[in-house]
Order: structure tokens, then sequence, then C-alpha cells
């Protein structure tokens, strides 16, 4: 006997047991702790972070995904805002942090009080927190080198654009670049100077140095300063070499408009995606549901190629940068490759 | 003779020109003179927005002790995404967009006036609050996009006069004017008067009040004009195309030979000072020094030259 009433249970039951990791997690409150929001990059991740979290709190994964943002860029404010959030009862707190260790007696405090901390970005060195890691001297450095290498089989002179001096992502990536362009006898990097991933910065120095330079006939560089080296060639005078972009909006307008004059303009582009928060808060997720995962759990950058130009360009706003929001899919399989 | 060479070198600005100057011929030497003209256009052009936010903190410092405007970077952002939104893209609309940039600018000016005057806030606290709020602004109203200037705005700095870029000589002409501005008109010697003494000034008979707040005013209204001029030479506006003015601004006062206390200012040393910061940068750009050689190298260079001016300022 099969009254509607029991089908509809058994339905019911069916649907709730197909999906079990959402039980589990639904009570629990997350924070997003961000100590800036002045650029495109930070706008789109606060963007991306908001449409994710208000869906899984629809979808029942989540009670709350609230974002924080200090008001003034400095590590102090910061540490005070993870102790607000500790009492405010977030069971798992996801930090971009404006320094790699002044967060880390407030993070400790997190952890003591049970709370799931996960960095990325902006990492902590407070062992017990989780971290999301890009190993960018080899996707990012190395991996421009080669593509460097793909488009001058003949070598010629690099100019090398670093990021911020100090930090450890320009550390990181210039340590790729500077290893892998050892196999590659025929480049040769003949200027380098920092851009600080910033167009305006980019475009002062390279226009400072260029006039002392021989023929220049690739950019590596670190992203968001493309477009910002593109212009000082351009005024200047010199032919255009081929620059490495990061991934701007601006930067692929201008290979389009360069694909479009020129007919054919062969570069690459690369980035972090603004939407590494969302692969963050779907790790702290998995923490909170229980599952093992493990301490650092690292993530893919995004690259943009003559294929996918169009589709990105289309995707991007105005001034933003490519983007792609990661799904609870995509961290259960980073996770599960690690463990591998 | 002598007196004649005295003289040359009490001037006080001849210092930061004769700094760069020497700058100049290292980087020179040190290329095998390869890219002089495209170095010295370079330098020309960088310099030019330096000394267009210096003309108007020489002018708030000139005040006297404890006057300075820390909104400028703050003002400058919010000015270039104004001057750039406001164009939209279109040429016609560039007019538009110059004067808007201009009237925030001049809006911020007479609102770090207003905490100054109305709430007795101290400059340094009125103008810092006034950067946040402004920058809180800018980041609602740009929500840190990059919009284009128009065309022709673009082109605009790409324009040369014998080889030297148009927009640097108009602001060459903005600075011949502060100069006859500050030596020979009412304003000028004012604004030396309450820099030396703002009491003494006062009985003078100087309207104190309606000069202080005609010089923020001033000087937010250049931080505007140099937002949208930097937005249409870098091609888009930021949230921090300002950031580097904040010190460079009063740097290239300083260098130049205003003095600090306020009372004495000096317009030709801002051009000195700016074309030896610029260049300065470009010489171990061009060396290929390492980051932390290079900071080093800027503030020693720069201790030097000040050192080297202010001495001779006391024997005087």
């Amino acid at each position: 006997m099969k009254s509607p009433l029991t089908l509809m249970a058994a339905t019911l039951l069916a649907a709730t047991l197909a999906v079990p990791a959402m039980a589990d997690t639904s009570g629990k409150k997350i924070a997003l702790s961000n100590g800036y929001a002045g650029n495109s990059w930070r706008q789109s991740m606060l963007q991306s972070w908001a449409r994710i979290g208000n869906q899984a709190i629809a979808d029942k994964v989540v009670a709350a995904a609230d974002a924080f943002t200090t008001a003034a860029r400095e590590a102090p404010q910061q540490a005070a805002q993870i102790q607000n959030l500790i009492l405010q009862g977030y069971d798992a707190i996801v930090v971009n942090a404006l320094s790699p260790d002044a967060l880390n007696g407030a993070v400790k405090q997190a952890c003591d009080a049970g709370i799931v901390v996960v960095a990325f970005d902006g990492l902590v060195t407070e062992p017990c927190a989780y971290k999301v890691t890009v190993d960018l001297a080899e996707t990012y450095g190395a991996e421009q080198v080669r593509q460097m290498a793909k488009r001058l089989p003949k070598g010629g002179n690099i100019l090398y654009i670093r990021g911020v001096a100090g930090t450890s992502i320009d550390d990181e990536i210039t340590k790729g670049v500077l290893r892998e362009i050892e196999k590659f006898p025929n480049m040769k990097i003949v200027s380098t100077v920092h851009g600080d991933w910033d167009q305006t910065t980019a475009q002062k120095a390279v226009t400072g140095v260029l006039p002392s330079l021989p023929q220049i006939d690739g950019i590596i560089d670190q992203g968001g300063d493309g477009y910002g080296t593109a212009e000082a060639f351009r005024s200047a005078g010199r032919p255009l070499p081929v620059i490495m972009l990061g991934n701007r909006k601006d930067e692929l307008v201008w290979w389009k408009q360069q694909i479009k004059e020129k007919g054919d303009y062969d570069t690459w582009s690369a980035s972090e995606a603004p939407g590494m928060g969302t692969f963050a808060f779907w790790v702290a997720q998995q923490i909170l549901d229980g599952k093992d995962v493990p301490k650092e759990v690292p993530m893919g950058i995004l690259y943009v190629d003559k294929e996918t130009l169009d589709a990105q360009i289309a995707a991007t706003p105005d001034g933003g940068v490519a983007n792609v929001e990661y799904s609870q899919d995509d961290v259960v399989k980073a996770i599960a490759a690690v463990k591998k | 003779m002598t007196a004649l060479r005295r003289e040359f070198f009490a001037k006080p600005w001849i210092w930061s020109f004769m700094g760069a100057v020497l700058v100049f011929m290292v980087s020179l030497a040190f290329t095998g003179g390869a890219g002089a003209g495209g170095m010295a256009v370079a330098a020309l052009s960088l310099a030019a927005f330096a000394v267009v936010v210096g003309l108007g903190q020489m002018f708030v410092i000139s005040l006297g002790p404890g006057n300075v405007d820390l909104s400028l970077p703050a003002n400058i952002g919010l000015a270039s995404a104004v001057a750039m939104k406001i164009m939209g893209g279109s040429d016609a609309w560039i007019l538009a967009g110059i004067l808007a940039a201009c009237a925030g600018g001049l809006a911020i000016g007479l609102a770090n006036y207003w905490l100054i005057r109305a709430l007795r806030i101290p400059p340094i606290i009125a103008t810092l609050s006034m950067s946040f709020i402004v920058q809180s602004i800018d980041i609602a109203y740009g929500r840190g996009l990059q919009v284009k200037p128009p065309p022709a705005f673009a082109d605009f700095t790409d324009w040369r006069l014998l080889g030297i870029p148009v927009f640097v000589l108009l602001v060459i002409a903005i600075t011949v004017v502060a100069a006859i501005a500050l030596d020979r008109t009412l304003y000028g010697r004012s604004v030396l008067a309450i820099g030396q003494n703002m009491r003494a000034a006062w009985l003078a008979g100087v309207k104190v009040e309606r000069i202080r707040c005609f010089t923020y005013g001033l000087c937010g209204l250049l931080g505007g004009l140099n937002g949208a001029l930097l937005a249409a030479y870098f091609r888009g506006s930021s949230v921090d195309i300002g950031n580097e003015y904040l010190l460079a601004s009063i740097a290239v006062v300083v260098i130049g030979g205003t003095s600090v206390a306020g009372g004495r200012a000096n317009v030709p040393g801002l051009w000195g000072a700016a074309l030896f910061l610029v260049l300065l940068q470009i010489m171990l750009n061009t060396f290929g020094a390492d980051a932390s050689v290079r900071l080093v190298t800027t503030g020693l260079v720069i201790i030097a030259v000040i050192t080297a001016a202010g001495g001779r300022r006391q024997l005087r």
C-alpha cells in the first residue's frame, strides 16, 4: 500500500540523503576578514564572496557568510577586527591578511576559541590556520618564461617588471622567473624595474628606464602592469614587444585591439582570480563539515588565452579583473588531490 | 664676480637644479649617452605632476608652522574618477570633466579649511581625516574601477611642441603665474606675511582667514586638476593614482627651498626638486639597483641636497 504521503516522505528522505554534507553545516556562521577594498581585485573578491555566500545561505549550506573590511589598510585594525569576530561567535573566519605575522596573535586566539581560520591571498604564518596556497613560482613565474620562450623561439631581450619589493608574492614569482630563464640561454633579462602591480607605477618606471635600453623583445611581469607598460612603449614610439598580461579588463581589451589592428598579437595572460575567496569559503565549510582537510590546500591560477579571450572580456566588468568563482565540488576535488 | 657667485649660490632653488643635472649626467654616463632626449622628456612629464600639487602644497606650507594638506592623494584619486566618469569616454565632455574634477578638489580644500577654522582641528589631523572620508567616497563612487579617458584627452598628453609635451608647457605657464602671484600680488605677499607671523599680519590689516581659506581651496583645486591630468596621462583613473603625491608634494616643496616653518616660498625650486626626484628614480632604475639599495640611496641623496641647501642659507 503506497499512499501519496509515504511516497512524499520517501522522496524527501531520498533528497536529504543525496546531500548529506549540507545538513551538518547549515547552522554554521562563516566570516570574511578583509583589510582593503580600494582596488578592482578586492572589489571583485567581495562581490564573488557575497554571491557564493548568499547562494550557500539560500541553499541552507551555512547560516551566515558575512564580509568585514577594515576602515584603514592597517594590520592592527585587522587584528582587532578578528578579535571582534571571535566575540561575535563565528564558527569560521576566512582571512585575507594585511600582514603575514602581525595577525598571528589574533589568529591564535581564534583557534584557541575553537574557531576554524582559513587564510588566502594574504597568508598568515600562524601554524594553526589553514591556508589556500598558490605555487606562484611555478604556475606563474616559471610558466611565464616558458610561454615567452614559445613566442620568442630565437630568444631576445627581456624587461622584467617586478611587484612590490619585499613582499612574499614578488619574491616567489621572481624565484620562478629566474630559475626557469636559466634554461633558455638565448633570453636575457636586460633590465628590472618595480611596477608594484599597478599600471600607473609601471608606466612611470618603464617610461623612465626605456630611453636607455636596447631593443626589448619581451616583457615578463607580475600582472596589473601590462597596460601601463604598453602605454610607456607607445608614448616613447618604440616597437611593441610581447607583453605578458595579468587578466585585467583593460589588458584583455588592449590585447583584443592589438589582434584587430595588427592581424595577430600572440601573448598570454594569467592571474590569481579574485574568486579565490570563494575557494577559501568552501575550504572553511569542508572543515566545519568535519572533513579531513590538509593544512595547505593548493589552488591553480586562472589563465586566459586567445580562445577564451572574448568570453572573458564579456564576463569581466570595466576596470575589473577576469574572475572565476569556485564551487564546493572544485574544493572537494582539490582536497582529494592533495591526499593522493 | 665673487659677489655674483655668492648671490647665485644663495638662491635656495639652485641646489635642487644642480642635483637634477648631476643625477642626469650620472645616468647618461652609465648608458654612454644613449637615450638622453627620451630620458629628459620622460623626466619633464613625470615631474610636471609633482609640480602641480607641489604648488598648492607650497602655498599651504607657507602659511606657517603646522599648515599642510595631507588630503591630496585621496583628492587626486577621487578627481581622477570624477573626471573620467563625467567624460564617459566622450570628447565633448572633456572640459566638463576637468571642471568637475577642479570643483571637487576645490570643495575638498574648502572643507579642509572649514574643519581647521570652525572645529579648530590642527591642519595635519583635519586634512588626514578628510583624506579618509574622501577615499571612502572614491571607493564607493569609483568602485575601484579604472575608467578610460576619451581619445582626444588621452592624445593631448602626447602632443609635443619643439619636442616638449604641451601639458608640460602648460604646467610651466601655471608655475610662472604662481611665481608672479607670490612675488607681486597682494595675495602672495599676504600668504608670506601670515607665514612669518600671523598675529603681526592680522594687526597689519591682512585678511588672515580669507587668505587661509583661499589657500586651502587653491591647493584642493590643484589636486583636482592633477587628478584629471594623471588619469589622461596614465590612461585611466584609479583610487591609488595619487598615493605617491602625499610625500612627493611635501618633498618638492622642501627640497625646492621653501621654508617648512612658513613665510618663505620658492616656485622655481619646485621644478628643480621634482626633476631631481624623478631623475633619481630613473637613474636607480637604469642602474638596475636592488629595491633596498634604491630606497637607501633615495633617502641619503635627499638628505645631502637639503643639507647643502640649508647650510648655505644659514651662512647668509
